[in-house]
């Protein structure tokens, strides 16, 4: 059989799989829920997923059912799973990439075993990366650990702040990034560890977003001990795991998302109609260069997708897909708001969780999530400049 | 795509990126030796039997020289006499137009109108016409019919409009009671239209195509100004400030090149989506064209310097084959109504 062929026959599969089992009035029940009710039903499509074989393809063969997918096996699932519609898995995503990711790339055989199956079993994870005084400069990290012997055991005591921590406030575990030293360079003081979210002196605080969103937290640790043996890699080399946790998602999420807002432009549509605006050759241009726009963020998704299967990906390409995306994104929002007029102003239920809602104003202010959140605009601007560009980097000390 | 990136690079070693504006006689006569003019024909037809992103990786290199040949044009006419089976000595006239005797044809709708008395007479004037000067006919679309106009003809003057781009020459075509002769009609009818359609996107691509080569080269020549200008000690690259706006245009740029690339091997795609395409592109072309100006500072303002050649090729883009208003509706309305509720 070749490649095409297999594809096509897996294509196939995850379709016949997908009319079967994918929620189909998700919508309109997230508007409803509360936010943990929203957890729940995030558990229920994951385990749904999971038995189906489609939860963790990206795993190792033999790891998961359904695991040991090739990168273009992969692609096909998510294409699959951006026209069936269905619900992003915000709640399992940083267990199923970063989470995984990290064990698999830099844990060891202990670590692998015991938690790579808990995480299909539904056990989840959160990120304690971000600091209030570390964002986009991830690296001047200040959440202290110090090593000390507790009733015997060797522990790690951690004291400090994370923040933007998403889904922290339903996750189990956390990884999380201290400061375990000092001196020399900043990355070379960082340690990774793993947090029991339920250790005494773990206290999370979920972040109200500017749409009424509850998807990030803070989190607060207090004399938290964490045994020795949850470390990930040596002491002061966690700034080179935390790179295998951020690399683990191939480019298939911003795929998934984009061709999903290709497919909801037929809520611009709707728009248009509902207004009577069909022969308002203004709108009808401001709405076909949003269509190009969209085709254009989907094609270098693809692109970059193809690229990585080929092996041929170049430093700072998953930058221009990434600000490709969350441009269009804001552009699909920021029409979808001025189309709908005041109606837009008034107060309507969100669908948690989602991108591309119909709730205009909600998805407007939404989208800063991917102008912001994952390595803000601007750094991926810094990445495209010096290492695509190779434009000369700003000397690292200034003096006022 | 292996064959594509040997067309790419068989194109860079022809027209380096250092010489900007190549000479129009010789850039042609190097097209036809190259055999680029065999581009979109199929194999039986003596041709390459390469997909359309083919051709599309020649326009993309040639837009990057900006170049002053008319191979859009050529390979638009190659295309519509190899879709002619009526033509009298069909294979005698592709024959023709791929040893390199131009036929050009009007890149702009021009207002023909068809007359019948003793023959079938053409008035009116074909606005846009590349390189008329050099070519022997020019194909024409009017009223049902698709035929040639020998420019040599009486009824036939051909004048230039001085461009603010330098590197292409347009000219008026005006037809005066133009008697067509009946072995010089190319199609008629069904064939006719539907030649005339698929060729207006062939030229959609073909400009995209040119857009996005020129913006890339664009862009490159005003990073490589900025790591070489010095101010306050430091090289303007290392201002984020500007680097920040470069990262931009690179972005704009790459994904709608991936655009680009995915609809020339799209078959399906509509003359709608190719004009979109060509919407983007040109848009792009211009923001970069513009924004390089700006960079470039004082020495931007210059004739001197080439960098305002491709702002004024990029400007004259935005309206050939029909412009970003145009190109923007129609695309609006094609998505309105596949996306019916």
């Amino acid at each position: 059989m070749s490649e095409d062929t297999h594809l096509e026959a897996l294509r196939g599969e995850v379709r016949a799989w997908l009319d079967a089992n994918a929620p189909r009035t998700w919508r309109e029940d997230y508007k409803t829920m509360s936010h943990a009710e929203f957890a729940d039903a995030q558990r229920v499509w994951f385990r749904t997923l999971v038995e189906g074989g489609y939860a963790a393809p990206h795993w190792p063969a033999g790891l998961a059912p359904g695991s040991g997918r090739s990168l273009a096996e992969q692609k096909v699932i998510y294409e699959e799973m951006a026209r069936a519609d269905t619900p992003r898995l915000l709640l399992s995503f940083v267990s199923t990439y970063h989470a995984a990711s990290t064990f698999l790339e830099c844990g060891t055989d202990e670590q692998k075993a015991r938690y790579l199956p808990a995480i299909l079993k539904g056990e989840t994870w959160c990120q304690g990366f971000s600091e209030p005084n570390a964002g986009s400069d991830l690296a001047s990290l200040k959440c202290k650990a110090e090593r000390q012997t507790r009733d015997g055991r060797e522990v790690y005591v951690i004291n400090g702040q994370k923040v933007w921590s998403t889904m922290a406030q339903y996750a189990d575990k956390c990884l999380l990034l201290v400061r375990t030293s000092s001196e020399g360079a900043k990355q070379a003081g960082i340690t990774f560890l793993l947090m029991d979210m339920k250790a005494k002196g773990v206290s999370v605080h979920p972040i109200n977003q500017i749409q009424g969103d509850q998807e990030f937290c803070e989190m607060f640790l207090d004399d938290v001990e964490i045994p020795v043996e949850d470390r990930v890699g040596e002491e002061g080399k966690g700034w080179a795991v935390s790179q295998a946790t951020l690399s683990s998602e191939r480019g298939l999420t911003l795929m998934e998302l984009s061709y999903k807002m290709r497919g909801a432009l037929s809520r611009i549509a709707e728009l248009i109609r509902a207004n009577g605006l069909e022969d308002d050759k203004g709108v009808l241009r401001d709405f076909g260069q949003l269509v190009a726009r969209c085709d254009s963020a989907c094609a270098i998704a693809d692109q970059f997708l193809q690229n990585r299967i080929d092996g041929i990906e170049r430093v700072g390409d998953a930058s221009i897909v990434k600000n490709t995306y969350s441009r269009v994104l804001r552009e699909y929002s920021l029409l979808g708001t001025r189309l709908g007029g005041i109606a837009e102003q008034y107060r309507a239920p969100i669908v948690y969780g989602d991108l591309t809602t119909g709730n205009w104003m909600a998805d407007f202010m939404n989208s800063y999530a991917w102008t912001i959140a994952g390595g803000s605009e601007e750094v991926q601007r810094n990445i495209l400049s010096e290492r695509m560009l190779e434009m000369p980097r700003e000397p690292k000390s200034w003096v006022l | 795509m292996i064959e594509r990136e040997e067309l790419h690079d068989a194109a860079r070693k022809a027209f380096p990126a250092d010489q900007l504006k190549p000479a129009r006689d010789a850039s042609w006569k190097l097209i036809a030796e190259m055999g680029w003019l065999l581009l979109p024909l199929p194999e039986d037809a003596g041709g390459l039997g390469l997909g359309r992103d083919a051709a599309t990786a020649i326009h993309f290199e040639l837009g990057k020289v900006l170049s002053t040949a008319p191979l859009a044009p050529a390979l638009i006419a190659v295309q519509a006499l190899a879709a002619a089976p009526d033509l009298a000595g069909q294979a005698g006239w592709v024959e023709r137009a791929t040893g390199g005797d131009l036929i050009t044809l009007n890149l702009l709708p021009g207002n023909l109108t068809l007359s019948e008395s003793d023959s079938l007479r053409l008035s009116g004037t074909l606005p846009c016409v590349p390189d008329a000067d050099m070519a022997s006919h020019a194909l024409v679309f009017a009223d049902g019919i698709a035929a040639l106009v020998p420019l040599d003809a009486g009824t036939v003057t051909v004048s230039e409009r001085r461009l603010w781009d330098e590197s292409r020459r347009l000219f008026d075509v005006t037809l005066t009671d133009h008697p067509v002769a009946p072995d010089l009609i190319v199609a008629r009818g069904e064939t006719a239209h539907d030649i005339a359609q698929r060729l207006h996107g062939e030229l959609q691509l073909a400009l995209a195509a040119d857009c996005l080569g020129g913006a890339s080269a664009a862009l490159e020549m005003t990073v490589e100004y900025l790591k070489t200008r010095k101010q306050f000690d430091r090289p303007l690259a290392m201002f984020q400030a500007l680097k920040h706006r470069c990262a931009d245009l690179k972005t704009q740029v790459v994904a709608a090149e991936a655009l680009l690339w995915k609809r020339a091997t799209d078959e399906n795609a509509t003359v709608t989506d190719l004009g979109a395409l060509k919407a983007l592109a040109s848009d792009v072309y211009r923001l970069v064209a513009e924004e390089a100006i700006q960079l470039h500072g004082g020495i931007g303002l210059t004739e001197e310097h080439p960098i305002n050649l491709f702002m004024k090729r990029a400007m004259l883009n935005l309206q050939l084959g029909g412009s970003l208003d145009t190109w923007r509706e129609r695309a609006g309305r094609q998505a309105l109504a596949a996306l019916a509720g």
